[in-house]
């Protein structure tokens, strides 16, 4: 019997569960291509996408430039956002030695959140929740803890900035979809405690933006943050003073 | 107990066992030796043993000083504006500009003394330019005074241009509580479209202080 190819499979954004299914065995190596994987410059993107846009979509670009998958799926649904759908045709002219599939991941199943719940480093809970997409067995049951903050939004392309956070961060929004593998639930998306001092977070010139500043301004202890690529001195002590002043 | 606000071109220096003032010292002119009990600023970190957030320092300040629940305190210096606002006595909002509104007060020093003007002699203009940042502001003030506008003219709609773009950052207040060095420059302060209250330049050093009060720092 042959032994199956080796694999290279880029993934971006949350695809299916079919789709992860079917990627998982031994011969397929998963890249998820929305994270800064290695030392990819960013700017290996910049002759296909312009500068002033989504980095997580510019690090989709570069990441792919490098590692050349044989195979991506990129959701271009609602679960993930218009300039997916842009970056995926961009893909597809820039790469045509690369397949280059388009999901539309609208499965309801319900995974359940722990990580994000739970008492554990808020920068080391988000990498377990992005690394779960990988991943179609059911979550490890983790006991929730009593949340002193909360962090809303979308994994950052910069997870220092989630170093800042105290353990007992509970995660929201779509990072909270991520985890749960309904990538366009956006009751779940809406979701927020307001209870509890919330930082509201998206990427700059990112769609989320939008919701990310109005549910800030709904909740009642909140301060909204955007970054580009990386998280500036000033955005780090936007965090920090918040935090302190809100007394955690 | 010595604090101080590390500001880029000017530190604030306070002895809280002396009686006196605090003290402003060019930053170009400080001890490069010099280490403080509690510092904020800019040039801070590498001057103190326990280094205080900017925003954390005006944020703590503005509480001790400004007898209101609601409030927005607006903070101009040399390099950088930041702003906190509190609503019922809770941290509502905040911003810091490091980049796209870099470099405004140094850039006003500049032209003051470029220029040889007297801020309290000049009126503030119907007009301002549009300004994002000190530096790319400079080209208007070039193009004015080419086109006819007096130096002190054209100094002005750029000054009023900056205390807009500050007064939109900090979210169109109702009112602005002022803090750093351009509080001693009326027409900047004239020029903002609300009422402003000046705090003075040593806003972030009451800060330390609340700060040094909490830390308990033998």
């Amino acid at each position: 019997m042959t032994k199956p190819r080796t694999q290279r499979v880029g993934i971006v954004g949350v695809p299916p569960l079919s789709v992860i299914k079917a990627l998982a065995a031994p011969h397929i190596t998963i890249y998820d291509l929305d994270e800064p994987q290695g030392k990819i410059d960013i700017e290996t993107a910049s002759p296909f996408l312009p500068r002033v846009y989504c980095g997580i979509l510019r690090t989709v670009i570069a990441n792919s430039l490098i590692i050349r998958p044989d195979t991506i799926y990129i959701d271009t649904g609602p679960g993930k956002c218009d300039c997916a759908v842009h970056t995926a045709t961009v893909l597809t002219d820039s790469m045509p030695e690369t397949r280059i599939i388009r999901t539309r991941n609208q499965d309801t199943t319900d995974f359940g959140t722990p990580l994000c719940r739970t008492r554990m480093n808020l920068l080391e809970k988000m990498q377990a929740i992005t690394a779960s997409v990988q991943s179609p067995t059911p979550h490890q049951e983790l006991r929730p803890c009593s949340p002193i903050a909360g962090f809303w939004g979308v994994p950052p392309r910069d997870f220092s900035l989630l170093s800042l956070f105290p353990d007992t961060t509970h995660i929201y929004g779509w990072a909270r979809c991520m985890e749960n593998k309904t990538p366009d639930n956006l009751k779940l998306e809406l979701h927020y405690n307001p209870d509890i001092p919330t930082v509201f977070f998206a990427q700059s010139f990112c769609a989320k933006t939008a919701l990310a500043r109005h549910l800030a301004t709904k909740h009642p202890h909140a301060l909204y943050l955007d970054c580009d690529v990386t998280a500036g001195n000033s955005a780090k002590a936007k965090i920090q003073a918040f935090l302190e002043l809100s007394g955690i | 107990m010595l604090l101080a606000d590390f500001g880029t071109s000017y530190c604030k220096l306070l002895d809280t066992t002396a009686k006196s003032e605090p003290q402003l010292i060019a930053s170009r002119d400080l001890d490069r030796n010099l280490q403080v009990d509690i510092g904020t600023g800019h040039n801070g970190k590498r001057h103190c043993l326990h280094y205080v957030n900017e925003l954390t320092a005006l944020a703590r300040g503005g509480i001790s000083l400004i007898r209101e629940e609601s409030f927005t305190l607006l903070d101009c210096g040399s390099r950088d504006i930041k702003y906190v606002a509190y609503s019922g006595e809770k941290i509502k909002d905040m911003g810091w500009n490091a980049e796209c509104g870099a470099s405004m007060g140094f850039t006003i020093e500049l032209l003051e003394k470029y220029y040889d003007l007297d801020f309290t002699a000049i009126e503030v203009p119907a007009s301002s330019f549009s300004v994002t940042c000190g530096v790319l502001g400079m080209s208007h003030i070039f193009d004015a005074v080419v086109t006819g506008n007096s130096e002190a003219e054209a100094v002005a709609k750029f000054v009023k241009g900056i205390a807009i773009n500050a007064y939109n950052f900090a979210k169109r207040p109702e009112k602005i509580y002022l803090s750093g060095g351009l509080c001693d420059n009326p027409l900047f302060v004239g020029s903002f479209p609300c009422p402003v209250i000046s705090m003075g330049r040593f806003v972030l050093l009451e800060g330390l202080k609340v700060s040094y009060e909490q830390l308990s720092i033998p």
